[in-house]
């Protein structure tokens, strides 16, 4: 990881060094061209405008004339740099400030840039050929390597400015380097504690708001659920542990004393039926384990359709009233017309039916039983189921959706004691909850759900209950 | 019937062809995908007996994917320990016609059974149901036992309905859950019975002869046959 670190922070630096290296050439050598090109038109011009000015002094003063002109120039150290040199048809020079042609320089007029030793120094001189009438021939020169050092510091220019540019981005990359191996290296030592089993670990995150820390904030919110994901499976498995422990440890005497007493065939078949109810509560238990696993995990979400909540409920209410009114209770809903949700139909309609179970099995013959589907503000909606039984006590309330938990009042009935934490998983799920609270006397479960998608729609017109007023 | 039951686990082989066998069918056994695939294709069956999870490559859903894409008809359930109703829609779209979870009652998988092997010889065009004097007419939704006309509430008649489609054999709880109420989980007070005891006072009360019997630790059949003296289960 380091080495990875590493590279891509010198290959960032040394790319972007390149880029600058790049640009600053792009924009430098068309500058150099330029001035290079100006300043040689710009000499020849002046070279060819003083030629042509001894040229026509010879043309009205003749090679005698022009001869006293020149030496009255470079007497007077006009020529400075200035190249100037007559001679005749022979070569042999007349006047100037050059001891002789110098070799390798072209017989016939014209512009040219030529290598010239001049005391036994090279140098570039720029020059103007002319030939005049007579065989006389006039140089007109400049020494060019006088302006070297200016262009010699050009370069030097531009060396500088690469070097401050490579100097600087190796810098940067290393600060860069050493910034984000920092961040990494404790991400990773927080991973590695993580790795070792303690998911209470959570990744720094600064108060600057970069990228990384957005990075960060997401890996903690990842580890956020990891951790109440493995929670909740330990949670599970110990429930499974505790609760599947008794009704195995039966199922296990039974058959063991099965075993060793062989008693007649007919209660042997006794036995063998009331061990296999056993091994069906036991099963049962384990669904009911399964599914709250499931639910807990929030894997069911994919299947939430828009349903109609008032339907569901109608549908559970038809379903148990016989069973109500065999037991001598009134059973009855508030319909307040169809109340769409987006949910878990099937999830839902357990939901739905274990209230309404719960309800059967503790209210006593002759009590009521009322269900109602309102919506709330804010997108929710509750299912209520209200009965008048024993309710369950302010203490135990906030336990009764425990897994397990099974309140006094239900010693003697059946069940295992999931009802309720399965309800109230399903409400989660749905962005909801579940709230018990007092009926005086028995107990109102409401179950509070999101709308979800449903409430984004138009609302549906509720029509007035057809039972009683909604209270809500 | 001559049944196919493809499953890898030699006990539970063991366990479902044998009790396939008591109910007077016959069963081929295949114990891996290739050649539950291999038979499937090969021979005809009046039902498949499916598991999900098996040795090899070729896995219960390929197999029934494979046979229905070869047009055949031949009414599959599927009989797997993955229980999630993710896991049985999979397995129902897969083009399987019934699902089981294991571990499952010998009596919920042979009434199964039965009812696959129904489905497929019904018409659905027909108009009215008929066991011994009760008759249903499908179209007006209504109910006739000799020539006493019995009220039913709507749910009531989807059950009644439902039981004499599948008159002479055992429906279970499950079923009636599954396929009156559409509810795929249980509950854990004994509605099912509560219905059809308010079933039976409307269609049986009064009557010499009773159509609508309890099956011990298995169900509810419909039928105008007496039961078995002996055996009944």
């Amino acid at each position: 990881m380091t080495r990875v670190i590493r590279s891509s922070a010198v290959t960032l630096a040394t790319g972007y060094v390149l880029l600058a290296f790049t640009a600053l050439v792009l924009f430098a050598a068309p500058l150099l061209y330029a001035w290079q090109e100006t300043i040689k038109d710009f000499r020849f011009e002046i070279l060819q405008e003083d030629s042509q000015r001894l040229v026509h002094v010879f043309d009205l003063r003749g090679a005698a004339g022009l001869k006293a002109f020149i030496d009255e120039r470079v007497g007077m150290q006009i020529a400075g740099e200035r190249m100037l040199l007559l001679s005749d048809a022979a070569g042999r020079p007349l006047a100037g400030n050059l001891p002789a042609w110098p070799q390798s320089i072209p017989a016939h007029a014209g512009s040219y840039t030529l290598p010239v030793t001049l005391d036994g120094r090279h140098t570039m001189v720029a020059m103007v050929l002319a030939t005049l009438p007579g065989g006389c021939r006039l140089l007109v020169g400049r020494d060019v390597d006088r302006f070297a050092p200016i262009e010699r510091r050009f370069w030097y220019g531009l060396a500088g400015a690469v070097a401050v540019l490579t100097v600087a981005g190796l810098i940067g990359a290393l600060l860069i380097r050493r910034a984000l191996l920092a961040r990494v290296q404790s991400t990773q030592q927080t991973v590695a504690a993580i790795m070792r089993g303690d998911l209470s670990h959570r990744l720094k995150v600064r108060s600057s708001g970069d990228e990384l820390d957005t990075l960060a904030q997401t890996i903690n919110r990842l580890l956020e659920q990891i951790e109440q994901l493995v929670h909740g499976i330990a949670n599970v498995s110990n429930s499974i542990a505790h609760d599947l422990r008794t009704p195995l440890a039966e199922l296990r005497s039974r058959l063991e004393e099965l075993s060793l007493t062989r008693p007649p065939l007919q209660e042997t078949f006794a036995e063998i039926d009331a061990a296999v109810a056993d091994v069906d509560g036991v099963i049962r238990i384990f669904n009911a384990l399964l599914r709250l696993a499931e639910i807990d995990a929030g894997l069911r979400r994919s299947n939430f359709v828009e349903t109609d909540l008032a339907e569901l409920v109608a549908k559970a209410v038809e379903f148990y009233l016989p069973a109500a009114e065999l037991k001598g209770l009134s059973l009855c809903l508030r319909d307040h017309g169809p109340t769409g949700a987006r949910c878990d139909a099937v999830l839902l309609a357990q939901a739905i039916n274990n209230l309404i179970d719960n309800a059967l099995k503790f209210v006593a013959p002759g009590g009521h039983i009322e269900l109602e589907v309102a919506r709330l503000a804010q997108g929710l909606v509750a299912v209520t189921v209200a009965d008048d039984g024993p309710g369950i006590p302010e203490a135990d309330r906030p336990r009764a959706a425990q897994r397990f938990f099974r309140g006094d009042a239900s010693r003697g009935t059946p069940g295992v004691g999931l009802g309720l934490s399965l309800v109230e998983a399903i409400a989660r799920l749905h962005g909801g909850s579940l709230e018990l609270a007092d009926n005086h006397p028995g107990l109102i479960a409401r179950m509070i759900i999101e709308r979800g998608a449903a409430a984004a729609a138009a609302p549906e017109q509720q029509r007035s209950g057809s039972v009683v007023e909604p209270v809500t | 019937m001559k049944i196919l039951v493809v499953e890898d686990n030699e006990r539970m082989a063991r366990f479902v062809t044998k009790g396939l066998k008591e109910a007077g069918h016959t069963t081929d056994h295949a114990e891996n995908g290739r050649d539950g695939l291999f038979l499937a294709v090969s021979e005809r069956y009046d039902v498949i007996i499916m598991d999900r999870m098996l040795p090899g490559n070729i896995d219960g859903l390929t197999i029934i994917d494979a046979l229905r894409k070869a047009d055949n008809p031949t009414p599959i359930l599927i009989l797997s320990a993955l229980g999630d109703v993710d896991e049985r829609i999979k397995g129902l779209r897969a083009g399987g016609d019934d699902y089981l979870t294991k571990p499952f009652a010998f009596g919920e998988l042979l009434a199964r059974i039965d009812g696959l092997s129904r489905r497929r010889r019904q018409d659905a065009a027909q108009t009215a149901l008929e066991v011994g004097d009760l008759r249903i007419d499908l179209l007006g939704r209504k109910v006739w036992r000799g020539a006493r006309a019995i009220q039913l509430q709507p749910r009531e008649f989807k059950l009644l309905e439902y039981l004499v489609r599948h008159a002479g054999q055992v429906v279970t709880r499950t079923m009636l859950l599954e396929n009156v109420w559409d509810y795929h989980f249980d509950p854990e007070t004994n509605v099912v019975d509560v219905h059809i005891s308010k079933l039976r006072q409307k269609i049986d009360a009064d009557e010499e002869r009773q159509l609508l019997r309890t099956v011990r630790n298995a169900g509810y059949m419909i039928s105008a046959e007496p039961p078995p003296v002996a055996g009944a289960g």
